[in-house]
């Protein structure tokens, strides 16, 4: 033991350790039958065990308390707690003793004692004892500090110190998507889906209890991870509500610009902030952990400064066999008119009808006009819509649709009955 | 870390746009120059890097600048170089002691559990204010060797007992031993003659009878076999077992039994390939016969007998095992069966008993072999006169796979730390202090000396021919040598000892060769039928694999059990035959404690076993704290209180509930209302063990540590038959370490104290005195 040479140096003994959470003692429970060899002696044996639940032997989750058994692991967004003692392992009273618990880690020191007062005095086998706990917001290197400094009965004044070091690690990996769904006729950006995973990258099972979206002021948000059946909401993860050691989540948000965020939403490009994610954890009899994302950001779909949606498809169309569609085009631009031409390029399967290159005349900002166009595929199958070609004449600048949307295409002759 | 513009398609998407908008079939986003193709719903992915600029704790939002600032690693140092502001004060003071301390702490490592490691404080000894920050990388390998390390020693400790013990042990054992000729270094080695010399002598005293090797008629060709010149007489003297008199009587016909014993098949190759042992082995089932209980007869008569028809024959097997557990058989069905049993136990009427145990032994034996196995067992029947032929692959052929390791852990600390003296008086039985028989081993067992326990299984079962080296020969099975193998695993089971049961196990495969079966032996169980393995052995097979982290398998195994009961109630209900010991089988499933589907076998046998109903809700709730699903634990704890309120009476219920509570409390933090729900218990219930050492628990994390160590103290001193168990040990020598520098000698007490009390099974590991 170490400090058994130490204490010839110091009166004192400093004794440090982590607690985590005590664990439930599980047994070994193997059952037989009385008419087994073994006879009636497991189940004895098992009944005469005080870890095992009277009346439930062969329940293998005791009631048992133990202590931690190692330091373990420690995460980001837990709390680190631990226990300090300090032992008077002299046979005289010691005086003045202070003892004081700093964490450092890579940005900043810490003190994390209880209280800062010296303790009078110490007789001989006594402790201090103090618990200190701290919430990890770091990752990385971390050194608990402890210093003891005391006064001996010969009034000689001494100090020592000790360093823990461990380690905090990452406890998730978490992604994110965005998709923007935009919907019929309305503004240009509305509703945004985010989509995030979420892995436990820790070695044991987590509970995850929590895991929301704070929105950004622009946004309301709603989860989509309950399916609701009847009057109680089911987790779309299904009863088990955690999450294994590297198995993935994923968590699905709607956000929807406030109204009066909606309006401008149109105006809103680049880069928007959309909420950060708040995630609750807990592992092993409620060990809690808990960590926020930074804001999340996603890009606005860049729509420039043209914009052309559909306004009219049909999903199914015949071969060979003229249809319309209806595009719609926008000005995005906040002050410059345009003056438009419409190209139309043919690829090897849709076909435009009309002429191309035709001035649209110009488009005043933030206005719209309808175009309606006729077209025809050649070839079967799931076509999509591709070759429009926008030119401002103003600017000389061309915009470029390609993949516009799909549409069925069959053949009248050999319809899907046949 | 911002979102990239991609902006190309991905299907993926598409995808996903087709619910949302496929009649509005979205405006294209516009995307300038370039020729991509934007979707309509724009897909971006970004990974999040949780380091801590990106990654802030709620509270510190505020900081975050502040962290993203200092995160390189330089900052670290000067931050380090601030270090504490009296460290010069004594720096050349009492630097030496600090770093001899630290030293010690490397050698000795005394508390790996209690703390991280202690950082070395050689950068503080210059004398220079600006200490360099230790180099990381250094000290991580350092972190890293000393995790290795603890990893190490536990290890160590479980393989251990295998290498340490044949030395001190076999020289000990020689002398009783020789008796019976089995020293354990022998006994290991494949090619044995132990038995040569030995069996004559242990015929008398061992009673490998009760029920034991009786049925040793039945022997695994692979000694019998070797008694090829001496097998002509043998049946006169002893029952070979069937396949093998089929194959004795019909040697001169064309027989296929040679193709099933394909190392047997030439007569050369018959002595040479199998064990050299094997003439011994005869005269060692004679003597093994002989004794036996129910053979009062003299060995002669048994050629008679082996006209399986006679009733006499049929109680032959049974009866010993009656013989062994005076009216314990049958107890849950057949209560009023078993104290008729017990009469007939010991009387001379064999065919009362044989009716009733057959009607025991078809209900407790059913078992649904696989079509395949079932097909080969219908040949066996049809077959009587010509044996069939069986693929060797498609039998077990088990053998002891690992030597001795019998050894006794407490008494090895003992020597070490109490010197050779002390450890004399450390007395346990061993497998060769007790009877080489199932009395013996009973008795091992029951004073919780498991190590012998296995050791004696595998001297029986060396015996029986299933010894080492013997896997993946053919043998033949009987009730009793698989009933020895289900204690032998079992125990290995219960010692932790789970690669080595997995080992052994493996000759098994899924239980279900046909050899397994009572219809393949249909010499030695005439008209018995269903399965050999014993059920438990079976739930064994099925939960070890959770233990050696395979959950998967388990519930794989567990539910292709749970198939075949359901089969066999199904049958049972629609009335025909087959019945299956279904309590038991609800039972043993909830052991099935992975906990992915606990909760749902625990409730369906909630609903079999009312009257446990508040331990095993309670147990579910538990499951679901360790989780960490609070909200769920409560549920079920709240239908525990429930339950308990129904009933209304007695003082018992309740300590469930406050248990229950305070285990609410406690994953809640509030450790002193954990603590005030089981002093409660204590109350009601003041010598509950759990209560008391769950108390002294809270108290610690309380930072009560003196207060929590004196009543654990006092409760072990107190009551040591219940407080010795290796749980509170451990918590205790925890304290003990955490307390005071002395703990070694307060551990050492504690050993003596293990000691006198606890057999060769203990988990010595629990006193934590080997890490020093």
């Amino acid at each position: 033991m170490d400090v058994n040479q130490a204490k010839q140096e110091h009166l004192l003994a400093l004794k440090v350790m982590r607690l985590t959470k005590p664990t439930l003692f599980t047994n070994m429970p193997v059952t037989c039958e009385d008419r087994d060899l073994p006879g009636d002696l497991f189940s004895r044996l098992m009944k005469e065990d005080p870890s095992t639940v009277k009346g439930a032997e062969s329940l293998m989750l005791g009631e048992m308390l133990t202590l931690p058994q190692n330091f373990g692991n420690i995460f980001l967004g837990e709390t680190f707690s631990s226990y300090i003692s300090v032992h008077n392992d002299s046979a005289q009273v010691v005086k003045d003793i202070l003892v004081k618990a700093d964490l450092q880690t890579s940005s900043q020191r810490l003190n994390l004692s209880a209280s800062n007062s010296a303790v009078a005095e110490l007789k001989p086998e006594c402790c201090i004892d103090d618990v200190i706990h701290h919430e990890v917001k770091e990752i990385g290197t971390h050194i608990l500090v402890c210093a003891v400094s005391y006064t001996t009965q010969s009034g000689e004044k001494l100090y020592f110190r000790k360093f823990f070091k461990f380690q905090v690690l990452k406890p998730l990996d978490v992604k994110t998507k965005f998709y923007n769904a935009e919907s019929d006729l309305s503004s240009v950006t509305d509703e945004v889906f985010l989509e995030a995973q979420i892995q436990n990258i820790t070695t044991s099972p987590m509970f995850m209890e929590k895991v929301s979206l704070e929105p950004s002021l622009m946004y309301n948000v709603t989860e989509l991870n309950t399916v609701t059946a009847g009057d109680s909401g089911e987790s779309t993860f299904g009863k088990m509500s955690y999450l294994q050691p590297m198995d993935t989540r994923q968590y699905l948000y709607c956000l929807k610009p406030k109204p009066e965020f909606a309006e401008k939403a149109g105006v809103i490009k680049g880069v928007t902030v959309i909420g950060k994610l708040d995630i609750v954890w807990k592992t092993n009899l409620g060990e809690r952990g808990r960590l926020q994302t930074s804001q999340l950001q996603r890009m606005a779909p860049g729509y420039g400064d043209v914009r052309l949606s559909l306004e009219l498809i049909p999903d199914t169309v015949n071969l060979e066999e003229p249809f319309d569609i209806t595009c719609k085009i926008t000005n995005c631009s906040s002050e410059r008119t345009m003056d438009l031409v419409l190209e139309m390029c043919n690829t090897s399967s849709i076909h435009w009808c009309g002429v191309s290159g035709r001035q649209l005349g110009k488009l005043s900002p933030s206005s719209s006009l309808y175009l309606p166009l006729k077209l025809l595929s050649s070839v079967q199958g799931l076509q999509s819509i591709s070759g429009l070609r926008l030119t401002d004449t103003f600017l000389k600048r061309t915009y470029e649709y390609d993949d516009i949307a799909q549409v069925c295409v069959v053949c009248p002759f050999n319809g899907p009955d046949s | 870390m911002e979102s990239h513009e991609s902006q190309t398609p991905r299907p993926m998407s598409l995808d996903i746009v087709g619910d949302t908008g496929n009649n509005q079939s979205g405006d294209p986003a516009l995307s300038e120059v370039s020729s991509a193709q934007p979707p309509e719903v724009v897909f971006q992915e970004e990974n999040i890097d949780l380091d801590g600029e990106a990654f802030i704790t709620p509270q510190d939002d505020s900081s975050s600048d502040n962290m993203l600032d200092k995160l390189n690693d330089q900052m670290m140092e000067s931050v380090m170089i601030s270090d504490s502001p009296n460290n010069s004060e004594d720096d050349t003071g009492h630097m030496e002691s600090l770093l001899e301390q630290f030293e010690d702490g490397e050698d000795s490592e005394p508390k790996e559990s209690e703390c991280a490691e202690e950082m070395e404080e050689k950068a503080m000894v210059s004398p220079k204010i600006t200490v360099e920050a230790p180099p990381p990388a250094l000290e991580d390998e350092a972190a890293d060797e000393e995790q290795q390390v603890s990893a190490m020693e536990r290890e160590v400790e479980y393989a251990k007992p295998p290498e340490d013990t044949p030395s001190p042990r076999s020289t000990e054992l020689q002398e009783p031993f020789d008796a019976n000729k089995v020293t354990p270094k022998e006994e290991a080695i494949p090619v044995c003659t132990i038995f040569s010399q030995g069996n004559q002598q242990r015929a008398p005293g061992q009673a490998l009878a009760p029920d034991g090797f009786q049925p040793a008629l039945v022997k695994s060709p692979s000694f019998s076999s070797g008694v090829e010149a001496s097998s002509r007489l043998a049946p006169l003297v002893c029952q070979p077992s069937p396949s093998l008199s089929k194959f004795f009587t019909d040697n001169g016909h064309v027989n296929p039994a040679s193709d099933f014993f394909d190392s047997f098949t030439t007569s050369s190759s018959f002595i040479s390939v199998s064990n050299p042992n094997a003439e011994s082995m005869l005269p060692a089932g004679v003597a093994e016969s002989q004794p036996s209980p129910t053979a009062v007869s003299p060995p002669a008569p048994h050629t008679t007998p082996q006209k399986p028809t006679t009733p006499s024959l049929l109680t032959a097997p049974p009866a010993p095992e009656s013989l062994a557990q005076p009216g314990s058989a049958g107890t849950t069905l057949q209560p009023a069966f078993s104290q008729l049993q017990a009469v007939f136990s010991g009387s001379d009427d064999p065919f009362a008993t044989a009716l009733n145990m057959s009607e025991a032994d078809r209900r407790y034996d059913a078992w649904l072999p696989s079509e395949e196995t079932r097909k080969v067992l219908i040949s066996v029947a049809t077959q009587q006169h010509s044996p069939v032929f069986v693929e060797r692959d498609r039998l077990s052929m088990p053998g002891l796979r690992f030597d001795n390791l019998q050894g006794d852990a407490v008494k090895d600390l003992m020597l070490r730390f109490l010197g050779e003296q002390a450890s004399l008086k450390r007395q346990v039985f061993t497998a060769s202090s007790v009877e080489q028989s199932f009395a013996g081993l009973q008795q091992l067992i029951s004073t919780k000396n498991w190590r012998a326990a296995v050791d004696l299984t595998g001297r029986l079962l060396t015996a029986h021919g299933q010894g080492y080296g013997k896997s993946g020969q053919p043998t033949t099975h009987t009730a009793d040598s698989l009933q020895l193998w289900f204690v032998r695993l079992a125990l290995l089971t219960k010692l932790g000892l789970f690669q080595n049961a997995e080992l052994e196990f493996e000759a098994f495969g899924n239980l279900d060769q046909p050899d397994l079966y009572y219809e393949y032996y249909p010499t030695a169980y005439p008209g018995r039928r269903g399965s050999v393995v014993p059920f438990s052995m079976r739930v064994l097979h099925a939960d070890l694999p959770q233990y050696l982290g395979k959950p998967q398998e388990s519930l794989d195994r567990l539910h292709s059990m749970k198939t075949v009961c359901q089969r066999i109630l199904d049958n049972l209900e629609q009335g025909t035959a087959e019945d299956g010991s279904m309590i038991s089988v609800t039972q043993e499933n909830r052991q099935a404690s992975i906990q992915l589907w606990r909760s749902q076998m625990y409730n369906s046998i909630v609903q079999h076993e009312p009257e446990r109903k508040a331990q095993l809700l309670s147990g579910i709730g538990r499951i679901f704290l360790q989780i960490g699903d609070i909200k769920t634990a409560e549920k079920y704890f709240q239908e525990v209180e429930k339950a308990c309120q129904a009933k209304g009476d007695g003082q018992n219920p309740d300590t469930y509930v406050l248990m229950n509570r305070a285990f609410v409390h406690l994953s809640q933090n509030s450790y002193s209302e954990a603590h005030v729900s089981f002093s409660e218990v204590l109350k009601i219930d003041p010598k509950n063990p759990v209560a008391n050492n769950n108390a002294a628990v809270c108290l610690l994390y309380l930072g009560r540590l003196k207060e929590s160590l004196g009543q654990l103290e006092g409760l072990v001193q107190r009551d040591p038959t219940l407080y010795l168990h290796e749980s509170v040990l451990f918590n205790l020598t925890t304290m003990y370490e955490l307390e005071s520098s002395r703990s070694t000698q307060k551990k050492q007490a504690l050993l003596e104290a293990v000691a006198c009390r606890e057999g060769d099974s203990f988990n010595a590991q629990c006193l934590k005195l080997v890490s020093s």
